[in-house]
C-alpha cells in the first residue's frame, strides 16, 4: 500500500521527493540488535507538504479526513520532524505523512506551508504545532497560541525547553527550587528507573528567606 | 407627526462581545466561547481554549512506559477506561505483547460500561443545559451502579489505573458478572423510559431539532469523528470498520443520524445515535459475559518496559470520538514523545463554522450536543 503511495505522490508532485520509511532496528554498545517495530511512514520534501496533501485528498486515494498534525523535536539533529496523520474512510487507510524542518534557536522559527485550505481540521492543529514547537505555518488564517497563553516564552515540547521564571509578576518558576540542574523538570530520572534512588535529589528543600 | 430628533442612517450598530465561559455550566468545564452577538443571534463565535493545560504530553516524556497510564486517565475523566485502553494497545501493539482471552473480555466489558456511564453522564447534563433537571437525577442513578462496579474492580471511582500492559490489574468475580447482567436487562427498559421522558418530549425536540446542524462535508472537512459524524449520517465505527480487541467477534449494529425530527445532523440526531449506541453497547456487554472464559487475567510482560525504536498512531472508539495516541519511541524506557490526538479538540473547532447564525440559546444546545470534556482539550 505504501509503495503505491510514494509512486503516486512522486508522480503527480514530482518535487515532492517522497521516500517510504520502514522501522528501522537499533544496536547497543554491546552489540545486540534489537528490531525496530511499529508502523511505515513516507517523507516529503518540505516545501511539498501542501501540495502533497491536495494530491492525497483529491487523487484516487481519497485521504479525506485529517487526524492531526504533530511534532517530535530531535536536537541532536538539528530538525523538527512534523507528522501529518491522513485517513481515508471510503478506502480505509493510513497514513503518516512526515517532514523534517530545521528547529533553529527557537527565535528565528523555521516555515512550513499550511494545509487549512485543504482540511479545516488543520486550523487547530496547526496552531497547537506552533504553540508547542515553534513552527510557523504559512498561509494560516489566524496563527495564535493555542493551549499556552499568547504571551507565553518559549516552545514547551522542544526538548531543550526551560520554564520562564516569572509570567506576568507571578513566579511560576521560582529558580530556587526548579532550575537547579539536577533538580530541573526530566532531567533526573534515576527514581523511576528503579535502580539507585536517591531520595536526596527529590527531597523539598527548605523555604528561603528573601 | 412628531419630528424625529435623530436622522435614522447616522445610527449605527455594533456587534456586542460576550464571553460565554470560562465559568458557565453549560461548557461543561472550563472553555470560553468568545461570542459577537447581533442582539441575540450569534455572529460570530471564538472557542478559548487552554484553561486546564496541564502538559500531559510534556509529562509523560518523563515517565516510564507503566506510569503514564494514570496520567492517560485525567484526559477524559468522565470515559477513563477508553483513554486507558487506547494507550495500553499502543504499546502492546509495539512490544507485540500477548493479551489472555479472559482479560480481552473484561476490556470490551469495562470499556463498554465506561461508554454508557458517558453517555448516560450527557443524557443528563444535555438535559440540564436545555432546562430539564429531574432526567439527570435518574440517570445518576444508573451510572452510579457503574461506578460502583468500577470502585470493587479498580478501587476508584473515575480515575481507575486498571487496564494494564499485558491485561487488566483485578479479575472481574462471577458474582459481578451476574450483577452486571442484570444491571443490564434493567437499563435497557428504563433507558427507553427515559427516552420516551426527554426525547419525545415536545420542548426538547423543539429546542434540538433543526438545531445546530452539521452536514456531512463539515464533519469530514473538520475530521468529526464517533457521534458527531454518525449523527451526520456517516456509517463509521472503528469498533467495525478497522476492529481491535474482540470486536470482530461480537455482533452489533451502528446507529446513524436519521433526521427523524429535523434535518440528518442536528442535536437531535445526536442524542439519539448516543441513546441508540446505548443499546448497542448492552448488547455488546452480553455477548461477553456469556462468552468469558476462565483463565489468566495479565499476559508476559518484561518487568522493565522497553520498547523498541520505532513509532505508531493507534487509534480506537472512544465514548466522544476517536482517540489517537502517536507513541514515537528510541528504544528507551520513557516514551520520545506521546501525542495525544483528542476528538473534542477536533470538535470544538467546529464552533465558528457552525456556530454564526444561530441564536445564543441554540449555542448552549450546540455545544452540549457536542458532548465536550475539557480535560481531554486542554490535556
Amino acid at each position: 500500500m505504501h509503495n503505491e503511495w510514494v509512486n503516486y505522490i512522486n508522480a503527480t508532485v514530482p518535487t515532492a521527493n517522497a521516500v517510504l520509511v520502514q522501522p528501522q532496528g537499533t544496536t547497543d554498545a554491546a552489540g545486540v540488535t534489537t528490531p525496530g517495530c511499529g508502523v511505515s511512514w513516507i517523507t516529503v520534501a518540505s516545501e511539498e507538504v501542501k501540495a502533497v496533501c491536495q494530491a492525497l485528498k483529491q487523487g484516487e486515494h481519497q485521504f479525506t479526513t485529517l487526524q492531526a498534525i504533530t511534532g517530535v523535536d530531535y536536537p541532536a539533529d538539528g530538525q523538527i520532524e512534523m507528522t501529518y496523520v491522513l485517513a481515508s474512510m471510503s478506502k480505509n487507510s493510513e497514513l503518516l505523512l512526515k517532514t523534517r524542518v530545521a528547529r533553529g534557536d527557537g527565535v528565528k522559527l523555521s516555515k512550513l506551508p499550511s494545509v487549512v485550505s485543504v482540511w479545516s481540521a488543520a486550523n487547530f492543529q496547526e496552531r497547537e504545532c506552533y504553540d508547542m514547537f515553534g513552527v510557523v505555518f504559512y498561509g494560516h488564517p489566524d496563527l495564535r497560541r493555542i493551549l499556552c497563553p499568547d504571551d507565553w516564552v518559549g516552545y514547551p515540547l522542544r526538548k531543550d525547553y526551560v520554564v520562564q521564571e516569572t509570567y506576568r509578576d507571578m513566579v511560576v518558576n521560582p529558580s530556587k527550587k526548579m532550575n537547579i540542574p539536577e533538580r530541573e523538570f526530566g532531567a533526573k530520572h534515576a527514581h523511576i528507573a528503579g535502580a539507585t534512588t536517591s531520595v536526596e535529589n527529590y527531597s523539598v528543600p527548605a523555604p528561603v528567606k528573601e | 407627526m412628531q419630528e424625529k430628533h435623530y436622522k435614522e442612517e447616522k445610527l449605527k450598530t455594533e456587534l456586542l462581545t460576550v464571553s460565554m465561559g470560562p465559568q458557565h455550566p453549560a461548557t461543561h468545564g472550563v472553555l470560553r466561547v468568545e461570542i459577537k452577538t447581533d442582539s441575540e443571534i450569534v455572529a460570530e463565535a471564538t472557542p478559548h481554549l487552554g484553561y486546564l493545560h496541564r502538559c500531559m504530553e510534556k509529562h509523560s516524556e518523563n515517565l516510564d512506559y507503566r506510569a503514564v497510564i494514570p496520567f492517560t486517565d485525567r484526559l477524559d475523566y468522565l470515559a477513563a477506561m477508553n483513554m486507558e485502553l487506547t494507550y495500553v494497545m499502543a504499546v502492546e501493539k509495539m512490544l507485540k505483547t500477548e493479551i489472555p482471552v479472559r482479560a480481552e473480555y473484561i476490556r470490551v466489558i469495562v470499556s463498554e460500561l465506561q461508554r454508557i456511564a458517558s453517555h448516560l453522564l450527557f443524557f443528563g447534563t444535555y438535559a440540564i443545559d436545555l432546562g430539564a433537571f429531574s432526567p439527570f437525577l435518574y440517570v445518576f442513578q444508573e451510572r452510579e451502579f457503574i461506578l460502583r462496579i468500577f470502585e470493587e474492580l479498580s478501587g476508584a471511582r473515575l480515575l481507575y489505573n486498571y487496564i494494564w500492559i499485558g491485561g487488566v490489574w483485578n479479575d472481574i468475580t462471577d458474582d459481578q458478572i451476574k450483577r452486571i447482567g442484570t444491571f443490564c436487562d434493567t437499563l435497557d427498559e428504563n433507558l427507553k423510559k427515559y427516552h420516551t421522558l426527554v426525547g419525545e418530549n415536545k420542548i426538547f425536540i423543539s429546542r434540538t431539532a433543526d438545531v445546530g446542524i452539521i452536514n456531512k462535508d463539515v464533519a469530514f472537512d473538520y475530521g468529526a469523528t464517533g457521534p458527531i459524524l454518525r449523527g451526520s449520517g456517516v456509517n463509521w465505527d472503528l469498533r467495525k470498520n478497522r476492529p481491535y480487541g474482540l470486536y470482530p467477534k461480537l455482533s452489533f449494529n451502528i446507529p446513524v443520524g436519521t433526521g427523524e425530527k429535523g434535518k440528518v445532523g442536528d442535536c437531535w440526531d445526536r442524542y439519539r445515535v448516543r441513546v441508540l449506541e446505548m443499546h448497542e453497547s448492552i448488547k455488546i456487554i452480553k455477548q461477553c459475559l456469556a462468552g468469558i472464559e476462565a483463565g489468566p487475567i495479565m499476559g508476559k510482560v518484561p518487568k522493565i518496559i522497553k520498547v523498541p525504536k520505532g513509532e505508531i498512531y493507534m487509534r480506537t472508539e472512544c465514548a466522544r470520538g476517536e482517540l489517537g495516541y502517536h507513541l514515537v519511541s528510541d528504544g528507551g524506557k520513557k516514551p520520545y514523545r506521546l501525542k495525544v490526538k483528542s476528538s473534542c479538540f477536533t470538535h470544538v473547532s467546529m464552533l465558528p463554522a457552525i456556530a454564526p447564525g444561530m441564536m445564543i440559546a441554540d449555542l448552549v444546545a450546540t455545544i452540549g450536543s457536542i458532548d465536550i470534556v475539557l480535560g481531554e482539550i486542554d490535556r
